[in-house]
């Protein structure tokens, strides 16, 4: 079997942060490696997941095909209602507001999401570079993004881009919350959920520490830690024994490309 | 022999002359899908000015009146094309100063309809705190739950003075037919069907009410709530109509290219929306032959 591509070795470590009674909720992002990100390794995740040791796990494609069968899938989606999602078999089709399900209640464990920036709070910003009164870019606005990192049990933030445009000190606009004043401070908040619970780079997988702030879990195979630090625009903690990210399995790989990824979207 | 009912068919024309300058106005539709495209390329020829958009995800329904300097308010979570990008218009637009963004979560978007669906002033969140979202809108006021103390959020309801949406058919009452396998643009569409008194249905086509009478359980909004009724064949083009037909990825690859800069938008505006005289006339700019290849495999 070839080697894993990064893309692959990804969804294994989604699928191995997932837990068997998981609700999984993915948005539907679009455009190249953010689509990849943001939706196809998540989705592949939690299918590999559903495969190996959480059968009764749930995904949420783009929040309204719940459980769709992935591996009918021969392109990764264009768009929320794209011909080709409409025609995969799935438990639910989710047609309305309010949905089937009680979102704000905390049905969903975990969500996924991307942003244009994240900071060391782990605040997340997908409305604006710059300020309200001289805005650089108008990007397209919070979206689901509070519900995101207020009322799902926990977020994993999927970033198609690893450099110090991405990873701020601080966002320009906390669209998503992560932990101003630390794990406290979050608290003070009152929200349902937990928060962010990892960030996933093409770099590398970045923890929460119990005080609130990001470090450094994982780097992928071929990246070295200076690369790493270079491409941070906050000063990243990176533990001297940081570990790789674990290549998958012989065995998950097979049941990845057999089950889930058929058409080899994550190896495109 | 009994008097006739009240037909409500006017022309397009006649339907966006309710729409006064500076009004408040909510279109349906949800980012690239159901939107009212042929209702605000008539407000764009009628040359509407100061308008306020209230809506949820919008699109290019939004892009395109911002764009032709209609509006000056936005209320939303979303303004975005999806897959072919930003919203050019809406981008220049927010950083010249020129449109003045008020941002929602997107739950809290759709729950501002659902309270003036309800006849409330206001709607709740408990997922705003801490966020930016509510930092920069002094219209998102915290709050503590009576009940439980928690602390809340509260914000205005939608309370559009005027609703459009584009339905797959309707008659001449009103009666607006939803399909039972729909989606959530569709379903979005009834909630802002609700929200507001002056409720303005394009339709893909005019059924009789015979026809409706027959299947009355596909009724989605009675004709009652209805004011005016408009047939619009392709009326969503280029967006996705819901049992009508699919996006048109080179429209919207035109359009983008063409709104990269505001001359350029406006050739755009000057071929197939000032340029024509009405959908029709739109239509006949577009062509039969890409019409007809957008067709849905389940168009009636």
């Amino acid at each position: 079997m070839s080697t894993p591509t990064l893309h692959e070795t990804l969804a294994v470590a989604v699928a191995a942060e997932l837990r068997p009674d998981d609700v999984g909720f993915t948005g539907l992002t679009t455009g190249g490696s953010a689509a990849m990100f943001g939706t196809m390794i998540p989705l592949a995740g939690m299918e590999l997941a559903r495969h190996l040791h959480a059968p009764d796990l749930v995904s949420l494609l783009a929040g309204w095909c719940h459980n769709p069968t992935l591996r009918d899938l021969a392109e990764v989606p264009g768009s929320e209602f794209d011909p080709a999602l409409l025609r995969l078999s799935c438990d639910n089709l989710d047609m309305g507001w309010p949905p089937t399900m009680s979102l704000k209640r905390g049905d969903v464990t975990v969500g996924f999401s991307t942003a244009a920036q994240v900071d060391r709070q782990l605040n997340v910003n997908t409305t604006r570079i710059g300020t309200p009164e001289e805005t650089k870019v108008a990007l397209v606005g919070p979206i689901l993004i509070p519900e995101h990192f207020a009322l799902f049990g926990r977020e994993i933030v999927m970033l198609p881009r690893h450099d110090t445009r991405t990873l701020v000190e601080r966002v320009d606009h906390i669209s998503g919350v992560g932990f101003p004043g630390g794990r406290k401070g979050r608290e003070s908040l009152s929200l349902l959920g937990a928060g962010p619970a990892l960030v996933i780079t093409p770099l590398c997988i970045i923890d929460v520490g119990a005080d609130g702030l990001p470090f450094v879990r994982s780097i992928h195979r071929g990246v070295t830690r200076e690369q790493v630090r270079a491409s941070t625009g906050f000063d990243i903690d990176i533990p001297a024994d940081v570990a790789t990210t674990p290549e998958p399995s012989a065995e998950d790989l097979a049941v990845l490309r057999a089950e889930v990824d058929p058409h080899g979207l994550l190896r495109r | 022999m009994s008097i006739a009912r009240t037909s409500k068919l006017v022309t397009m024309a006649q339907a966006a002359a309710m729409v006064a300058d500076g009004a408040r106005i909510a279109l349906g539709g949800l980012s690239v899908y159901q939107h009212p495209m042929a209702f605000a390329h008539e407000l764009v020829r009628q040359g509407r000015r100061g308008l306020t958009s209230v809506g949820v995800l919008n699109g290019p329904e939004l892009d395109l009146l911002i764009g032709a300097g209609c509006v000056i308010r936005v209320e939303t979570s979303y303004v975005g094309l999806e897959k072919f990008g930003l919203a050019p218009n809406f981008r220049r637009a927010v950083e010249n100063g020129l449109v003045e963004a008020e941002f929602y979560s997107e739950m809290a978007a759709f729950d501002r309809f659902r309270a003036s669906e309800d006849g409330l002033a206001f709607a709740v969140s408990k997922a705003l705190a801490g966020t930016d979202v509510a930092a920069e809108n002094p219209k998102i006021v915290p709050f503590d739950c009576p009940i439980t103390g928690t602390r809340l959020s509260a914000f205005p309801s939608a309370e559009p003075d005027v609703a459009v949406i584009h339905a797959v058919a309707a008659d001449e009452y009103g009666n607006v037919l939803l399909p039972t396998r729909h989606l959530l643009p569709q379903s979005f569409d009834m909630i802002v069907a609700r929200s507001t008194q002056t409720l303005i249905v394009t339709a893909e086509r005019i059924i009789s009410n015979a026809e409706v009478r027959r299947n009355p359980h596909l009724t989605g909004v009675p004709g009652f709530r209805v004011a005016a009724v408009v047939e619009a064949p392709y009326g969503a083009h280029p967006c996705h109509s819901l049992d009508a037909n699919e996006i048109d990825d080179l429209h919207f690859a035109e359009y983008v290219e063409a709104a990269r800069s505001q001359a350029g938008f406006e050739a755009y505006l000057d071929r197939y929306v000032r340029g024509t005289s009405d959908h029709a006339g739109y239509l006949t700019e577009i062509g039969e032959g890409r019409l007809a290849s957008l067709r849905s495999a389940d168009a009636a």
